[in-house]
């Protein structure tokens, strides 16, 4: 983080510096605009340009901020997972039946009347075809009646819930576009039973959009499972959360690990790393290649207009200001491209995908989140580019013997 | 109306060139453009500097207009040493005392004709009020108030020399220095042009040093001299 700051130290001088150059002896900003004006194909193409990479750069960022809303908006803070040690992931973790039984009844998990608020459930992944014609995991969860109450964001939208006892499921509405065969009405085959979809529900936004539910003894049975996978239990506040951690680890008969919700799905965000690596790299050769072609233009302006130069320098302009005066002709050409990327990226916003979490061997479904602080961070994005790209062709404008600028070149 | 001595008249000298050398390098090559210049011009003069291409008058002007340094000697222009000063106290000398008239007029094209005559007293610090009142006087001083929102586009070759001239008398300069001012326009805005540097000269008491290969345009001047191969040949007065 200080390198980072370090590293911005001197952009956030610079650019301080520009502002007071503008201000202090302003060689007008729309002789800058009209310059660009003038040259318009090589400015728009410029501009079409860093709007492509900055659309891309905003379109990989909601990307993690969409996986990030699904996992963030995913946990409760008063909630806790209690799983087998080690385990970190419900997948991974089993819990048989009889310290089950001991923890549900746990003096510090909250009841609604004699009843803990807490579910039993059994996590399983099956394979099923996708509508693009390959296969993903599925997180199939097997849960308790309390299951849906731990889960507040998530509603019915169609269709009813599952009843125990007779292998009926519910499925996540968005999951219905990208995986074929998940209508209402119509069947799933897992566990060698064939299981009908009762019901699709919405869970705005969180992960939980990229699973089937089903009834906790009917998965366990049809998948052949002797023990649950995880408890998911809620507790009077979130204060209580340490105090029954505590409790569960060192109680021996039990030797179960507990996490908070929150920190649960803090930690499977990770699952979007691979797509921000990729994202980056990608963008950063993009970068690179849009910062050439607003020098590539910056410097062609310069070359255009020595002359220009010249009379500005003779009537008293100083160096620093041909500098700077290029340097926001750079800027604009850049932000007009930022501008525009981020615009464009909005149309991606909201549009539904998934991805394979490597934490859970599971689909994950998320959907494009642009944000205007991402867009905010689009157009900051271009800022750079137009310091960086417009910074050599800005000196060299600011250097030219004023003699053979006054001759054009 | 001939006179081979140095007299370009009486008072108060506003340029004193002492010794002034000037030569450019190609490699290791040193290439003499102007040797042993020493001249002082009065303020108020009207000079016209002449000679064969090569023989250095468009070097001397750019030095008495601060746009170059010499390589040897001193001068004085308006009061100040121009040698003692940096590239930034030379812009702001330039900005303070010397206008610009160039052969090709050296307007901002994407800037209408107010712009352009507003651009040097942008750097003075006058307020807005006070430069839109000066530069339609200067606009207005060159018959050109009808046109201020015009693109130099949209002006005749003579319509923008005058523009350039406005903006080289904005800021009220006590030198003007004009390279080839004619150089580009047909005889009719040429007499035209040089008849208002001729008023500047007479009425507001503009000093004016002009580079020109024109006899007809020199004979506006009150002074001829001309440079041969570097060095001062001579000075003639003009019997207008």
């Amino acid at each position: 983080m200080i390198l980072v700051l370090l590293l911005l130290l001197p952009f956030a001088a610079y650019l301080a510096w520009l502002v007071w150059a503008l201000l202090a002896y302003p060689i007008p900003l729309s002789y800058n605009l009209r310059s660009l004006w003038q040259r318009k194909v090589s400015s728009l193409s410029t501009a079409a340009a860093i709007a492509l990479v900055v659309g891309i750069f905003v379109v990989v960022l909601s990307l993690a901020q969409g996986l990030s809303v699904a996992f963030i908006s995913s946990g409760r803070p008063d909630q806790a997972l209690v799983l087998r040690p080690n385990a970190r992931f419900e997948l991974n973790s089993s819990i048989e039946r009889d310290r089950m039984r001991i923890l549900k009844v746990h003096p510090l998990v909250k009841r609604e009347g004699a009843e803990p608020i807490a579910s039993a459930e059994c996590v399983v992944v099956k394979l099923f075809p996708m509508a693009d014609g390959t296969d993903n995991n599925v997180t199939v969860r097997g849960m308790e009646r309390m299951g849906q109450a731990l889960r507040p964001q998530v509603r019915l939208v169609q269709g009813r819930w599952f009843r125990p006892g007779l292998s009926e499921a519910v499925v996540p509405r968005k999951m219905q576009g990208r995986f074929p065969g998940m209508e209402v009405g119509r069947s799933l085959r897992m566990g060698g039973r064939d299981w009908l979809i009762v019901g699709a529900f919405d869970a705005a936004g969180a992960s939980y959009e990229s699973e089937v539910w089903s009834d906790v003894n009917d998965v366990m049975q049809a998948f052949r499972r002797e023990a649950y996978s995880v408890l998911l239990a809620r507790l009077e506040s979130p204060e209580r959360v340490e105090g029954f951690a505590k409790s569960v680890e060192d109680d021996k008969r039990l030797k179960l690990e507990v996490v908070r919700e929150t920190d649960y799905f803090k930690e499977l965000t990770k699952a979007g790393d691979p797509i921000k690596i990729l994202g980056n790299l990608i963008t950063l050769i993009l970068t690179g290649a849009a910062i050439f072609a607003a020098m590539n233009t910056m410097y062609a302006a310069v070359a255009g207009r020595t002359k220009e130069i010249g009379t500005l320098r003779a009537l008293g302009f100083r160096q620093r200001e041909i500098l700077a005066s290029f340097q926001w002709e750079s800027i604009f050409l850049c932000l007009t491209g930022g501008l525009l990327g981020s615009g464009l990226a909005l149309f991606a916003n909201g549009i539904q995908t998934g991805t394979t979490s490597f934490e859970t061997f599971s689909d994950v479904s998320f959907a494009f989140t642009i944000t205007p602080g991402l867009m905010a961070q689009g157009v900051a994005f271009s800022l750079v580019m137009g310091l960086l790209g417009g910074f050599l062709p800005a000196w060299r404008a600011s250097r030219i013997p004023l003699t053979e600028a006054m001759k054009g070149g | 109306m001939t006179s081979d001595r140095f007299d370009l008249g009486g008072g108060e000298p506003i340029i004193t060139l002492r010794d002034i050398a000037k030569s450019y390098w190609r490699e290791t090559l040193e290439i003499p453009v102007l040797q042993g210049i020493d001249l002082e011009i009065p303020a108020g003069a009207y000079i016209a500097l002449m000679g064969p291409s090569g023989s250095g008058k468009t070097t001397l002007l750019n030095l008495i207009a601060g746009i170059d340094r010499p390589t040897g000697g001193s001068l004085e222009v308006c009061g100040h040493e121009l040698n003692g000063l940096d590239d930034d106290q030379l812009a702001s000398w330039r900005n303070l005392h010397v206008g610009f008239i160039f052969q090709n007029y050296n307007l901002v094209p994407v800037l209408n004709a107010f712009e352009n005559v507003e651009l040097p007293l942008l750097i003075t610090g006058a307020s807005r009020g006070e430069r839109r009142d000066r530069v339609e006087q200067a606009l207005a001083l060159v018959n050109l108030e009808d046109k201020m929102k015009n693109y130099p586009r949209q002006l005749s070759g003579g319509q923008e020399q005058r523009v350039a001239i406005a903006r080289a008398i904005v800021t009220d300069p006590d030198l003007l220095v004009a390279d080839e001012p004619t150089g580009a326009l047909d005889a009719k805005n040429a007499e035209e042009v040089l008849g208002l540097m001729e008023r500047l000269n007479a009425e507001f008491g503009k000093t004016i040093v002009m580079v020109t290969h024109d006899p007809k345009a020199a004979h506006h001047a009150k002074h001829q001299i001309h440079l041969e191969k570097g060095v001062l040949d001579k000075a003639v007065e003009v019997n207008r």
